[in-house]
């Protein structure tokens, strides 16, 4: 009856079909690299992978090219890379979890001060400082005025200040999930206000915590570019803070700009992603788990 | 009632630190920075000149701000139609389904690989891809980085986009299918136009992920210190600039470097700054 | 600030207790050059007794910024300290020559093995007027060979290198127009080719993209069966780069302080990019917290260094070893450097 009409719903069906499947591939194509890397680490990298390359630190240029021109398996591992970023790490959240922790409950405590906000805002900016400038900031502070020297200590200086905000915001935001009627019970029993937090802000709200918490470790433990400019890496084992220590993605650096390590390269990335990944895995699952309200 | 008082001081004063490393961070960098300001002035920035031999040493940060804002930029415009894709494909089309589910977590994924197994998968997997094609003779610049910068920030656009997209009231597009529009039609007219900010913030925010990117920019833009002459030309950044020559600077340079870091502080801060601003007018 | 610091420190040193060793440990940083032969010599040193040494590969400014900080107990560089550097150094430091080593052009073209490289090649291609591996340029010299049609692409050191510097030294000898352009330093300001961190990311680079050159130390080329160009020496001939032909650039005279470059030589059986590679440390030991104990098993470690045994496994790592008057500087040099005054070693 009405033909142009029919023409033009045809028309508009065709690009509504042909929309969705562009939105299809369009999503597809993003996840694709996903596959690639991960397959490619898990093909190239297995390989390596066994008792050793946990147990011992990682082997000289010397031993690699002796390996790599004979065609052996390249002796040694990552070990004093694991035992430098567990260091640096638990250095870092000594540090930043509890002082995190304190400031974010203190803006939700105080949100309604100007003086709360400002610091809101204030850790907004740090968590978009790139990592390399909080290199830069603790090799002034650290490696050049405390430790005059590379070191662990200052390795876990700019890893902690990365943590910080993580943990501040994820904080505040766990905190604004708990609803009010257990903050105005324990108030109406006459609960004083340290207690209030100790014993219920805290608890109630542990599942939120530790998914910050988790999800902050899981984001400073693949960092490189700052523990560059801080820890420099070590060759052997050490866990002197003063002293420059190795770490994992340290030592992925080091294999890369070291073509006979390789096959070394892949591993330790496939055993950094691997551990990143569950870490992260480990977050979200806490977090959909125990979802407080 | 004493500890209250001192839950309440130990409170502040943890809020405290914030705000004294906050201030500690720019002093610094600006302490850092002075000599080469000093030296050079305004011209540190618009110079591209970066001679570090002895005699006759200048700096100037234009090459790098150059490579990071070139390679931001075409990374973000390599990101879009994936990160726009997948944020309609999780919040609109199969929204609340299994599949989105998946699709979510897989980007979450993208996130969790950390920047030097990109470079290093970007090195080794992806420039062969791109040699192969006969673009590039050596697949190193300022295109393959950008290319692994957009997969890297594709998961932060996608999140908050999707956040947002899934935010439109139902009744708008209940409205609009109501007069017989079309699927697309709905995205186009209702959808987009409601979340607009929301997705132009949080493309803003994905930017800002970029500009700071250290290692996987370093591992594959080739390290030239010139602007680029092209987008198979090797480059350099302002991060991957400070992780290639920090550990060996000193005097002036390190000061040039330093200030570089107090630029890009400054250049991600506003961008950063920017991304919020507009979240919070839409929230 | 102040207060973070504080809380740092007091937070840093509950770790560092239970960290301490009773074995010492020395740090040292610098050139990535030498760096085969110092790990395999170090890690000896250690097994049989001697501390544990952190090397740091950072590049050889990296080592002297890391010795003027005062962060090291000594660093390594393949550049001597100019008389400016030397002066902007807290205390009096002396250089050690601990091998000799060479600057080789690596390259990667599909199909050609033996290339033959003049100065004028090698200026015009690392300055980017030579864009082409079939320029008739490189053809004249290298009569017969089968080049591909190919762009070059040169591979420089992103970083601050005493390569970079030892290469520059020979190149602007022999080039007045690199002199004038790009002069000699541990760092230039390259017109064309892209950059790779340290020796190993340069070789890295060279032996993953076909069409490349490069300049690296002669043992990277070699461990990676990278081909390496002959080139031409003073006296007009081209000179493969061998054991032999480094140690016959190291016949020049030895000044007081080893502070002299081995480039350009004028034996004729001398391979023209060679070069001392040096440690360098302080004169007076004892600065901040720096320990008796540090300062003595640094001055130990460096005269083991130069000895005949470390000497034999720099020749296994493909450095010639020092020739007589150098590793007799060495030992009087060492014999110089003092603890508080007093001499440490007796």
């Amino acid at each position: 009856m009405y033909p142009e009409l029919n023409d033009n719903i045809n028309r508009r069906n065709g690009t509504n079909s042909r929309f969705r499947y562009l939105v299809i591939a369009g999503s597809v194509i993003t996840v694709i690299p996903i596959f690639f890397i991960v397959g490619n680490l898990a093909v190239k990298g297995f390989r390596q992978i066994n008792l050793e390359f946990f147990t011992r630190p990682a082997p000289d240029t010397f031993q690699a090219m002796m390996a790599a021109s004979s065609g052996e398996v390249i002796p040694g591992g990552i070990a004093n890379g694991l035992t430098g970023s567990l260091l640096m790490v638990v250095l870092a959240s000594l540090f930043a979890i509890p002082l995190g922790l304190m400031t974010g409950i203190y803006i939700y405590e105080n949100s309604s001060l100007k003086y709360a906000r400002f610091i809101r805002s204030l850790t907004e900016i740090l968590q978009g400082v790139p990592s390399i400038i909080l290199g830069i900031i603790a090799y002034i502070w650290i490696v050049k005025n405390i430790t005059r020297g590379y070191s662990a200590l200052a390795g876990s200086v700019s890893l902690a200040i990365m943590m910080l905000p993580l943990i501040i915001r994820s904080t505040e935001e766990t905190m604004r999930m708990i609803p009010v009627s257990i903050r105005e019970a324990a108030f109406a029993l006459g609960t004083p206000y340290y207690k209030m937090i100790y014993k219920i802000l805290i608890p109630v709200s542990f599942s939120g915590l530790a998914t910050g918490v988790l999800l902050a470790l899981s984001r400073i433990l693949g960092e490189t570019a700052p523990l560059m400019l801080t820890a420099l890496g070590s060759p052997a084992i050490s866990l002197d803070v003063t002293r420059p220590v190795s770490a994992v993605p340290l030592l992925i650096w080091d294999f890369y700009n070291d073509p006979n390590m390789v096959s070394l390269v892949w591993s330790a990335s496939l055993f950094l992603m691997v551990f990143v990944l569950s870490m992260n895995l480990l977050a979200r699952s806490v977090a959909s788990k125990h979802k407080y309200i | 009632m004493s500890g209250d008082r001192v839950t309440k001081v130990l409170l502040f004063i943890s809020s405290l630190t914030i705000l004294l490393l906050s201030a500690g961070i720019v002093i610094s960098l600006f302490g850092g920075a002075l000599p080469a300001f000093r030296e050079f002035g305004f011209r540190f920035i618009t110079s591209s000149a970066w001679n570090p031999t002895a005699g006759s040493e200048e700096y100037g940060a234009m090459s790098f701000i150059a490579g990071t804002v070139i390679t931001s930029i075409l990374a973000l415009i390599i990101c879009i139609p994936m990160a726009f894709s997948t944020s309609l494909f999780i919040a609109e089309y199969y929204k609340g389904t299994r599949t989105s589910g998946i699709l979510r977590s897989l980007v979450d994924l993208l996130a969790g690989i950390p920047s030097i197994v990109y470079g290093f998968w970007g090195f080794y997997a992806l420039r062969p891809l791109l040699v192969a094609t006969g673009l590039t003779d050596q697949g190193f610049g300022v295109f393959t980085a950008s290319l692994v910068l957009a997969i890297m920030i594709v998961p932060y656009a996608t999140s908050l986009s999707a956040e947002i997209i899934s935010m439109v009231p139902a009744e708008l597009k209940e409205a609009a299918y109501s007069l017989g529009a079309t699927r697309r039609e709905v995205i186009f007219s209702v959808v987009i136009p409601s979340a607009r900010s929301g997705i132009i913030a949080s493309f803003i925010l994905a930017l800002g992920r970029a500009l700071g990117e250290t290692m996987a920019v370093t591992m594959l833009i080739g390290n030239a210190n010139v602007i680029p002459k092209g987008l198979f030309a090797p480059g350099n950044t302002m991060a991957s600039v400070i992780a290639n020559q920090f550990g060996e600077a000193s005097g002036l340079k390190m000061s040039a470097l330093i200030a570089i870091g107090l630029l890009l502080f400054m250049i991600t801060a506003l961008v950063n700054y920017l991304g919020k601003l507009i979240i919070k007018r839409f929230a | 600030m102040a207060a973070m610091a504080l809380l740092l420190v007091s937070c840093g040193g509950g770790g560092s207790t239970t960290g301490k060793q009773k074995q010492i440990t020395l740090s040292a940083a610098g050139a990535t050059f030498p760096q085969p032969f110092y790990n395999l010599a170090f890690k000896k040193y250690n097994e049989a007794g001697g501390p544990l040494i952190n090397y740091g590969g950072i590049g050889s400014g990296g080592g002297i910024k890391s010795l003027r900080d005062q962060i090291v107990d000594f660093a390594a560089t393949d550049a001597y300290l100019s008389d400016a550097e030397l002066a902007e150094m807290p205390g009096e430091v002396v250089h050690i020559p601990t091998c000799i080593g060479a600057v080789v052009i690596a390259y990667n073209l599909p199909g050609v093995t033996d290339l033959q490289l003049t100065p004028e090649l090698l200026e015009g291609i690392f300055l980017g007027n030579i864009k082409k591996w079939n320029d008739p340029k490189i053809l004249a010299a290298n009569p017969g060979l089968a080049v591909p049609d190919m762009e070059i692409t040169v591979v420089y050191r992103s970083d601050g290198s005493g390569t970079t510097y030892i290469f520059s030294d020979y190149m602007s000898k022999v080039s007045p127009a690199w002199k004038a352009q790009l002069g000699t330093g541990k760092a230039l300001n390259w017109p064309a080719g892209i950059g790779a961190k340290g020796n190993p990311g340069v070789s890295g680079t060279i032996s993953q993209s076909q069409g490349s050159i490069g300049y690296i130390g002669y043992e990277y080329a070699f461990a990676q069966k990278i081909p390496m160009a002959k080139v031409m020496n003073s006296a007009g001939l081209f000179i493969e780069p061998t054991l032999e032909s480094f140690t016959a650039a190291a016949a020049a005279e030895m000044p007081a302080d080893t502070r002299v470059m081995l480039t350009n030589s004028p034996n004729p059986a001398a391979y023209p990019i060679t070069s001392f590679t040096w440690i360098i440390m302080y004169k007076e030991l004892a600065y901040g917290k720096h320990s008796s104990e540090a300062a003595e098993a640094a001055v130990k470690t460096v005269k083991w260094l130069t000895g005949e045994e470390a000497q034999a496994i720099a020749t296994s790592v493909h450095y010639a070893a020092l020739p007589q008057n150098a590793s007799l500087q060495a030992a009087e040099l060492l014999r110089g450097i003092t603890y508080q005054g007093l001499t440490v070693l007796r």
